[in-house]
C-alpha cells in the first residue's frame, strides 16, 4: 500500500470517527435540545431548525459509518466537505457577531471559540484533502 | 453492507443519557414559583449580556406565566457576571440587595430594560433606585456592601462553573434527576415544547 492509500484510510477513519462521535453525542439527548441549539445561531426559520435537528444526527451517523467503511468514499467525502464548510461558516459569523451561543458540535456546553473554530477548520482541511485525493487519478499522483 | 449495519447497531447501543444530579437546594430571594413543581430551571445570566436580556424579556416572562405560576417550574435565577462586562458583577449585587427587601424581580426588570444605559455610564445604583421608593433605595444601597451579598453571587458563580457553565445565559434544565444544559437565548416555542415533552413522560 503506497503513502496515498494510507492517507486516504487516516483520513476517512479520522472523519468517520468524528462525524459518528458527532451524532451519538446528540442521538443521546432529546432532540429538542439540539433544536434549541439551532435555532441559538439564528440563522434558519423554525420548521428548518425542527427538520434539521431531526435529520442532521442521523445524517453524520450515515457519512461517519461510510467514512469508516469505505463504502461510497468519493461521495461521502464530498458530503462530509459540504458539510463542513457550512458548520464552520456559520460558526465564524456567530463568532464575529459575538453571539455566546453553545457550538453543539459535540454534545451540548461548548461555547464557539477560536478552539472550535481550530478545530472545524482542520476538519475542513482534512475532509477537503481526503476529497482531492480520491478524484485525483492514481497515474497524476506518481507523476509529480 | 454487514459492516455498516453492524457499527450502526453498535453506536446506538452505546447511547447514554443525560447527566443526573439532584434538585438545588430552595432559594428564598430568586427564585419564582414552587419548589416541588416538577421541573427546575436554572437560569446563569449577566445582567450586562444582551443575549440574557433577550432571554429575560421573551422566553422568562412568558414562561413565568404558562409555566411557573402554574406550578409546573420552579425558576432559580443564578448570577453570573462574566468578567468582560465591566459593571455585571455590581448589577447582581444590586439585584440581590434589591431581592433581600422583597425587589428582587423589579430590580431584574429595570436592569434589562435599562441595560443600554447603565452599561455605557455605569450608574447601576440609580438604575435599580428609580423603580424604588427612597427609604428602599437608601436600604439598598447600604444592603449591597454587605459582604453577603457579595458572597452570594460569588457562590452563583462557582455553582455556574461546577454545572459546567462557560456562557450567559446558560438554562440548566432538571426533571427527575436528570439535568439538560441549554445556551443562548433559547426560543420561548421551542422551550414549550421541550418541557411539555418533559411533562408528558
Amino acid at each position: 500500500m503506497n503513502w496515498r492509500r494510507w492517507l486516504v484510510v487516516f483520513l476517512r477513519v479520522v472523519l468517520g470517527a468524528v462525524f459518528t462521535y458527532a451524532a451519538w453525542s446528540k442521538l443521546r439527548q432529546p432532540w429538542l435540545l439540539f433544536a434549541m441549539a439551532i435555532d441559538a445561531y439564528g440563522v434558519l426559520p423554525e420548521w428548518a431548525v425542527m427538520t434539521l435537528a431531526r435529520a442532521l444526527p442521523w445524517f453524520e451517523l450515515t457519512l461517519g459509518l461510510l467514512l469508516l467503511t469505505g463504502f461510497w468514499l468519493r461521495q461521502s467525502a464530498v458530503a462530509a466537505s459540504a458539510v463542513l464548510v457550512v458548520f464552520f461558516a456559520v460558526m465564524l459569523r456567530s463568532y464575529i457577531k459575538g453571539l455566546q451561543i453553545d457550538c453543539a458540535c459535540f454534545g451540548f456546553g461548548e461555547a464557539i471559540s477560536l478552539k472550535t473554530l481550530l478545530r472545524d477548520g482542520l476538519l475542513v482541511a482534512s475532509s477537503v484533502a481526503l476529497t482531492v485525493v480520491e478524484f485525483r487519478p492514481a497515474s497524476a499522483a506518481k507523476q509529480t | 453492507m454487514s459492516r455498516l449495519i453492524l457499527l450502526l447497531s453498535c453506536t446506538l447501543a452505546f447511547s447514554g443519557v443525560p447527566s443526573q444530579s439532584s434538585k438545588p437546594a430552595p432559594e428564598i430571594i430568586k427564585s419564582v414559583g414552587v419548589f416541588t413543581a416538577p421541573i427546575t430551571i436554572e437560569v446563569f445570566s449577566d445582567f450586562q449580556c444582551p443575549s440574557c436580556k433577550l432571554l429575560y424579556e421573551q422566553t422568562l416572562r412568558p414562561l413565568t406565566s404558562d409555566y411557573v405560576t402554574k406550578g409546573k417550574v420552579y425558576l432559580v435565577h443564578r448570577d453570573f457576571p462574566l468578567p468582560q462586562h465591566a459593571h455585571a458583577r455590581e448589577a447582581a449585587c444590586y439585584a440581590c440587595a434589591a431581592g433581600r427587601i422583597g425587589k428582587y424581580e423589579a430590580a431584574c426588570d429595570v436592569l434589562f430594560r435599562r441595560q443600554d444605559a447603565w452599561a455605557a455610564d455605569g450608574k447601576v445604583g440609580d438604575a435599580v433606585c428609580s423603580v424604588l421608593s427612597p427609604s428602599e433605595a437608601r436600604q439598598v444601597r447600604a444592603l449591597v456592601k454587605d459582604p453577603q451579598i457579595v458572597a452570594s453571587v460569588d457562590q452563583d458563580v462557582q455553582l455556574g462553573q461546577a454545572a459546567g457553565v462557560r456562557q450567559t445565559p446558560t438554562l440548566v434544565i432538571a426533571y427527575k434527576n436528570q439535568r439538560y444544559p441549554i445556551s443562548g437565548a433559547v426560543s420561548y416555542d421551542l422551550l414549550r415544547r421541550f418541557l411539555d415533552q418533559l411533562l408528558t413522560k
